[in-house]
This record gives C-alpha cells, sequence and structure tokens, in this order.
C-alpha cells in the first residue's frame, strides 16, 4: 500500500527528458561498438523420425519476428524454420500485415494479403458449414487500433473462414489470440489441433484475469487434441487451472541459438543487465531495488534495463528513489543487434520474474556467456542447471547474487562457461523434433506422401 | 583371513547461507540449529540403531572386534544434541574390543596446508579421543582416506605405527590389497589397504536392485571373504551406511547384526582392529608419490581439488589461514579450521563419471556447487576482514 502512494505521489516527480534518452543512446552505442560479428553455423536440422511423413502444418500464430515483443514470437520463427528443414510446410496465420522475417518452406497468410490460387473469395455460410458465433471474415486488413477485442474477434473470423487449405495435416494454435477461429478451421477441415501454451492470462495478469481472454484460452484448450507448455511450472498451471487432462498435455521447453558474435567486450563500468517486455509479472522492481543494494557496495556498476512497457513511468520513479537514477539506463526497445551487444557486454543477466512461464531471454543470456540469475519460479529454472536461481520477491538474494558474481572471479567464468555449453546442449532442432513427435501422436494413419 | 572392519564417523558443520551483504554483519558462518536437527535426524535412522546392535554383537561373540574414527566436528555435535550417545560410544570402546584411528579434528584438508596444521590438527583429535574416550589411537587415516608418501613420513614422526589407505591398483602395482604392507619411504609404518571392490559391495552397491547380487546376505558376503585369498580384508566404510546411505528398510541393520555370527560360520575367517592388523607380518613395500584416496573413480583429490571452484576456493582458504593464524583470535582459527573441512569443497564438485556426479549430489548441502562456492567464499572473505581488523 504504501509503495502505490509512493508511485501516485510521485508521478510528476521524474519523466525521462529528451536528453536523458538521448544519452541512454549514445551510451548504447558506446557499449555495443566494436562489436565483431560472425554468423554462428545453423546446427544440421532435426531428422525427421522416421515413421513421420511430412506435413502440412497451419500455425494459427500472432506476432513474427522481425516485429515481435517477447518469447512467442521466437517460439514460432524457430519452430517453423526447423520444422521447414525437416522438410514440413508450414503456412503461418497472423493478424499482422508484415514484414516477416522469411522462411523458406513457410506461407505467410494476413488478413487482406494475397489470396492463394486455389482460394475462392470468401462469402460466408455459403459451404454449409457452421460458420459460429463470430462475424463473418472482412475481406480487408484487420485495423489493430480498434478496441482489442473487435480486433480479436475480426481475425478469428477470418481465420474460421479461410479456404484453399485442403491439404492441411493439422492446425497449430499458439496462446489464446486465435483459438475461436482456430478451432473452428480445425473443425471444418477434420484436422486435429495442437494448442501451445507460452503464458496464461492469470499470469500475464497477476492474478487478475480479463474473463474474455481467460473463456479464449479455456476454448482452445478444451478443444486441443494435443496441449504443449513450455515448462512443467505452466504445465501444472494448466491442469490445475484449465483441468486440461494430463493425457493431452506434453512439456516443450524453448531454445536458443548459438549468438552471433565473436567475442565478450570486457571494458569500461560493469554492467548488470534486464532485457524484457516492462510488466508488471517480469519483476523489473526487484531488479532495481537489488541493484540499488548491490551499489552501496559496487558503485562503479551500472544497471541496464533494455525493454519498453506499461511499468515504464513507475520503474523511472523508481529508480528516483531508490537514488540511483545515475546509476540506472532506460534504454526502451532494443534492436537484435544492440540486444546481442548488450549480451557480449554484460557482466550479469538478471530475469527477477514474478511469473515466468519460461524466459528466453535468460537462456539467450547463458548462450552469450553471460552469468544468470533467475527467478526460482520460471521455466528456463528447470532446464538450466549453471544459473544462480532466487525467490523472485528476494531483493536481497538477488543484490548478493549479482555481488558475488561480480567479486568472484573464478565464480563468473565458471558459470559463464558452462551455462553457454548448458544453453546450447540442445538447440531448436531438438525442440522441433519433440513437436513432431506431438504431430505424429495425431496424424498416424493418415495419408501418406511419395517418398 | 582377518576382517579389518573400519568405520567412519563424521558430520561436517554445513554453512549458514551467509550472502555477500552479510559481510562484515557479524551473522554466524555455520548453521548450528539445522546441523544439529541433521545431526538428530541420523542418530535416530543410524547411530543409535547401529551403536545397539554393535554392541549386542560385541556381547554375544567375544572375537567381534572392529575400528573406529570419529572426527572432532562429529563429538561437538553428539555433545550438544545427544550426549547419550557418545556414552554409548564410550561404551563401546570400553569393551576394549573396538579400536579408535587418528586423523585430523575437522576432517579438514589440512594436509594440503603449509606446516604446522597438519599437525596441530592431528594432536588435537588425538587429546579429544583420549579424553573422550580414554584411548589413544596408534593407527592414522587422513581425511577422505588420502596417503603418500608425504603423509607416511607425517604419521611416523607423529608416533603412529600404521595408516589406512586405498587400496588401489596404482598403488598396488599388481599386488592383493589383501596383506599387511609397509610404506617404501618410511618401512617402520604399517599399511593398511582397502579391499574396494568388497567395501563397496556393502558401501554402495547394497540396496542396489539391478545389483546381479542382489540381494546381499551376511553368508554370502562371508563367502566371498572367506575364499578371498590373503591374510586380512580391509572393509573401510562411511559408518553412516548403515541406516542413513542404505535405509533401514534396506535390511542394511540386520545385515550388520548378522556379520559376527556368519563370520564365526566362516571356516578360517577372524576379526582384527586397525592395531591387531599392523603387527601382522609385512608383504612389502609400497610407494604413493601421488596422493590417493578413497573418492570416486580416480581415486585422487579430485572430488574436492578438481575444479577451479574448488582450488581458487582452497587457494583463498591457504591464505586467509596465515592471517587466522596471525589474527591470534581463538574464534577466527576454529572458524577458519571448520572452513578447511573437506565437505564444502566436495560440494563446489561440478560434475564428472555418472556414478560419481550421482554421490556427489547425494552428499551435497546446496542446490548446485555454485551456491557452495559463493556461500563459502563470503564466510572466507568474512572471516579474512575480521582477521584483518586483529591485525591492524
Amino acid at each position: 500500500m504504501a509503495e502505490r502512494k509512493q508511485r501516485t505521489s510521485r508521478r510528476s516527480a521524474k519523466r525521462p527528458s529528451a536528453a536523458e534518452l538521448a544519452w541512454s543512446r549514445s551510451t548504447l552505442d558506446e557499449l555495443t561498438r566494436d562489436l565483431a560479428w560472425s554468423r554462428a553455423p545453423s546446427p544440421p536440422p532435426g531428422r525427421l523420425p522416421p515413421a513421420v511423413r511430412r506435413l502440412h502444418v497451419l500455425m494459427v500464430g500472432w506476432e513474427f519476428p522481425p516485429h515481435h515483443t517477447g518469447g512467442l514470437g521466437v517460439h514460432c520463427y524457430e519452430l517453423t524454420r526447423e520444422l521447414t528443414r525437416m522438410g514440413h510446410r508450414v503456412t503461418f496465420l497472423t493478424p499482422f500485415p508484415g514484414p516477416f522475417t522469411e522462411v523458406p518452406g513457410v506461407t505467410f497468410r494476413w488478413p487482406g494479403g494475397p489470396r492463394l490460387p486455389t482460394e475462392r473469395p470468401s462469402s460466408p455460410g455459403s459451404e454449409g458449414e457452421p460458420s459460429g458465433p463470430w462475424p463473418a471474415s472482412y475481406d480487408r486488413p484487420i485495423d489493430l487500433s480498434r478496441p482489442y477485442a473487435e480486433a480479436m474477434t475480426d481475425y478469428n473470423g477470418w481465420v474460421a473462414e479461410l479456404t484453399g487449405l485442403d491439404d492441411i495435416d493439422l492446425v497449430h494454435v499458439h496462446d489464446w489470440f486465435g483459438t475461436v477461429g482456430g478451432t473452428a478451421l480445425a473443425r471444418k477441415l477434420r484436422v486435429p489441433m495442437v494448442m501451445t501454451v507460452h503464458s496464461t492470462e492469470y499470469d500475464r495478469s497477476l492474478g487478475h484475469p480479463w474473463t474474455e481472454i481467460l473463456e479464449r484460452e479455456q476454448l482452445g484448450l478444451d478443444a486441443a487434441d494435443r496441449v504443449i507448455a513450455v515448462s512443467r511450472h505452466l504445465m501444472a498451471q494448466l491442469e490445475e487451472r484449465y483441468r486440461v487432462p494430463p493425457s493431452k498435455l506434453r512439456v516443450i521447453y524453448n531454445a536458443v541459438r548459438p549468438p552471433e558474435r565473436l567475442a565478450r567486450l570486457e571494458t569500461g563500468a560493469r554492467v548488470v543487465l534486464f532485457l524484457g517486455r516492462l510488466t508488471a509479472m517480469k519483476g523489473v522492481d526487484t531488479f532495481l531495488r537489488a541493484g540499488a543494494r548491490v551499489l552501496r557496495q559496487l558503485p562503479e556498476l551500472l544497471l541496464v534495463v533494455a525493454g519498453e512497457g506499461p511499468e515504464f513511468p513507475h520503474l523511472l520513479n523508481l529508480a528516483a528513489h531508490l537514488g540511483i537514477a545515475d546509476r540506472v539506463m532506460f534504454l526502451g526497445k532494443v534492436t537484435e543487434e544492440e540486444r546481442s551487444g548488450l549480451l557480449a557486454r554484460a557482466s550479469v543477466f538478471v530475469l527477477p520474474s514474478v511469473v515466468e512461464p519460461f524466459g528466453i531471454a535468460a537462456l539467450e543470456a547463458m548462450a552469450a556467456g553471460v552469468p544468470t540469475i533467475v527467478s526460482k519460479t520460471s521455466g528456463v529454472a528447470e532446464v538450466a542447471k549453471n544459473v544462480f536461481a532466487v525467490d523472485f520477491w528476494d531483493s536481497e538474494e538477488f543484490a548478493s547474487r549479482i555481488a558475488e558474481l561480480l567479486e568472484y572471479p573464478t565464480l563468473w567464468h565458471t558459470m559463464g562457461e558452462r551455462g553457454r555449453d548448458d544453453a546450447l546442449r540442445e538447440g531448436w532442432a531438438e525442440r522441433a523434433i519433440e513437436t513432431v513427435g506431438v504431430y505424429a501422436e495425431l496424424t498416424s494413419g493418415a495419408r501418406s506422401l511419395p517418398t | 583371513m582377518k576382517i579389518v572392519l573400519y568405520l567412519h564417523i563424521h558430520q561436517p558443520w554445513r554453512l549458514a547461507r551467509f550472502r555477500y551483504l552479510d559481510l562484515g554483519s557479524g551473522r554466524p558462518y555455520f548453521d548450528v540449529p539445522r546441523n544439529l536437527a541433521i545431526f538428530r535426524g541420523i542418530t535416530e535412522r543410524c547411530y543409535r540403531p547401529a551403536f545397539t546392535r554393535l554392541r549386542r554383537a560385541l556381547d554375544e561373540f567375544p572375537e567381534f572386534q572392529f575400528s573406529l574414527s570419529i572426527t572432532g566436528t562429529w563429538i561437538e555435535q553428539a555433545r550438544e544434541t545427544d550426549p547419550a550417545l557418545l556414552s554409548e560410544l564410550r561404551g563401546l570402546v570400553g569393551t576394549g574390543r573396538v579400536a579408535l584411528v587418528g586423523e585430523t579434528y575437522y576432517h579438514s584438508l589440512a594436509f594440503l596446508v603449509p606446516p604446522p596444521e597438519l599437525q596441530e590438527e592431528v594432536r588435537l583429535q588425538h587429546r579429544t579421543l583420549e579424553g573422550e574416550f580414554g584411548r589413544a589411537p596408534t593407527v592414522l587415516r587422513m581425511t577422505e582416506l588420502a596417503y603418500s608418501d608425504e603423509l607416511a613420513r607425517f604419521a611416523v614422526a607423529q608416533g603412529y605405527r600404521g595408516m589406512l589407505a586405498e587400496g588401489w591398483e596404482g598403488v598396488l602395482e599388481g599386488g592383493s590389497p589383501n596383506h599387511r604392507y609397509a610404506s617404501r619411504v618410511a618401512p617402520e609404518l604399517g599399511l593398511l589397504l582397502r579391499n574396494y571392490p568388497l567395501s563397496d559391495d556393502v558401501g554402495f552397491r547394497f540396496s542396489s536392485r539391478g545389483w546381479s547380487e542382489f540381494p546381499l546376505t551376511a553368508e554370502k558376503y562371508l563367502h566371498w571373504i572367506a575364499s578371498s585369498p590373503g591374510e586380512m580384508v580391509g572393509l573401510f566404510m562411511d559408518f553412516e551406511t548403515f541406516g542413513e546411505h542404505h535405509p533401514a528398510s534396506s535390511g542394511i541393520l540386520e545385515f550388520l547384526s548378522a556379520l559376527p555370527r556368519a563370520a564365526r560360520d566362516a571356516p578360517n575367517v577372524g576379526w582384527a582392529t586397525a592395531e591387531e592388523a599392523v603387527d601382522l607380518p609385512s608383504r612389502g613395500l609400497l610407494g604413493a608419490p601421488t596422493t590417493i584416496s578413497w573418492a570416486d573413480q580416480n581415486r585422487d583429490l579430485g572430488a574436492w581439488l578438481g575444479n577451479d571452484l574448488q582450488r581458487s576456493a582452497f587457494e583463498a582458504a591457504k591464505k586467509v589461514g596465515v592471517l587466522a593464524h596471525q589474527a591470534g583470535d581463538p574464534e577466527i582459527l576454529t572458524a577458519w579450521r571448520r572452513l578447511l573441512t573437506s565437505d564444502h569443497f566436495y560440494y563446489m564438485y561440478l560434475g564428472g563419471h555418472g556414478a560419481d556426479a550421482g554421490v556427489h549430489q547425494y552428499f551435497s548441502a546446496y542446490g548446485n556447487p555454485y551456491d557452495a562456492y559463493a556461500n563459502y567464499m563470503n564466510a572466507l572473505t568474512d572471516l579474512r576482514q575480521r582477521a584483518l581488523a586483529k591485525l591492524r
């Protein structure tokens, strides 16, 4: 309560001035300058399990790189990339008109986008199929500036009415955005449906879910033949809160690609990095509190917060309140290249999330050789052994872990090196094989393609 | 064939979580309540039932004898939790058929620290055993059964007649471990070797259902022993084997009880304490230019000093040791010596052979080796600051 009061009373205290932001950007440039870039070799594609034929997967997605904000976009990109390298075909549906990072073998479709040669102009209800409770599709780009719910309805309506998809083997829905349309489409095509859950509305809202979204999640979870969770922690939640039968649930973790860089940069002030959306579930306030505590001991530190989100004003005020405004840099959203630069420069990476179904950013930091501290409840803590795991509320412990990594060089080197091996031991190819394994549970006995 | 059953009794003082932010706070390094709680649990599952069974066996079988080493840190914890347990132990020793084996008081890596630390810790343990049990050891074992030519010389200089060591092929040069040997560099020192296959049958494999010899009975075991060539067989293991490493449900305590009867029924088998076994005629001289131990597949010091974390922590500890001695504060010196206990370094083990990694995880007081290292370094850094403050 006191916290909230403080936030309100200090609301007008400090906003980043243009000069401050400019300073941040120039420091970022400095931090990432002199990076030697090199493209890491692609690992060999996952081998197709012998019993699985080539599939055509219809993915009902949301964001896709380069314009993505979180793990969902990365996951979809890497998964479709590996699936197509294995020889499968993917048609990826998204409400956004692109641009999309090109993936050979992936066809992108969006409302108002180009039609396929086989596709008939949509006319609701004309095929005698139930068109469901959603409005007919709009054959024009969806205006995402309109109220969210309406835009969602439009997207799902468009998905449900898609035609020209006769050779689809299964529908794969990611999170709640397209569950209504995806479910209808899977029924219409008489194909199985897989749903991957990257996070739940309970988690995103920190326990204050929006009913509309909960209903869409539940609809998808009920309709899906298999549900993939990105961690055991998330799987348990799906079982308890959404009553998904365990027989339908599978866990497939996220992965990370070898970073595209040559060497770590070892100059100037030591950087403790947070990288992610500035939302309440990410626990960035804990990061700042921990940072303030460490700064008392190690005053030369620089705390870097890269990312944007609704918590930004609050965090800025908090930094001022903690008296560390001059030691914290809020960088806003960073590009992929800046992101890699920051990781190459960071001394310690912190993922202090209150709730974190997985936390790919931590795996990326590990892959870049940055010693990493994660919250115990994060999904990544289930797979990463060479990290410090801390209770998300324990800013003193986060502070101690940061200081320990900075003050004990042998610890820093050992965890960095072994963390890298840990993160890269398995990649997206392995995750794609596991995903195909789930597909195979549903598509066996279906027609085989000539080999 | 003499059975030399030697059991090692030890509990370390485990550290509390001592955060970097706790430096200079005066918080205690060691989590006394937690250590004592662990001690009570092991007492209930292992020490008390096994002491009781051993006492019964000694009463019933006058030929039954064995040897014990009991670390100073164990005795401290026993005094605080369960003085009656120490009385029971005194009762065992009082039968005259339980020999005590000397070692460092702190179960420490003092043998890798510049002198006179090792001598001081071994003498402290010697005095402690004499005071507590009225009997002084004449045979020495080093922490984790470490042994080398250098340690052999040390043992002789300290007046010990024998030492215990791993019956490792690298030392035996093709010979059998089932004889009494002597040190090549100090021939007056008797060497008793651990027969590791037979010791590990009980220590590691007893409760393993996948083992082809499962379940192991005392009769079968004694049959193996009786049919082994040699004059003695060294069965050296942790005391906690009986009820802790293997739970009571595995039947390990019944197995322990059944050993003396099975030995009586086996042809040409008897018991000997380590002290008696040293009096056996020597089979030959053995050299150990590098240090061996009873741990892991490599039988070296890799379990404690095999990785960078362990080595850096130990090097730091050595440096703090100089200050801790100079500071002239018994509290600081005691804290440092407790930090030199080998268990702390064992917890920093990062992984290795599959079987070894499992054993290490079982014995670890931490979730991972980084926690162990950081915590240790914090305590050590704090101790260093305290010692420096005294010296200023």
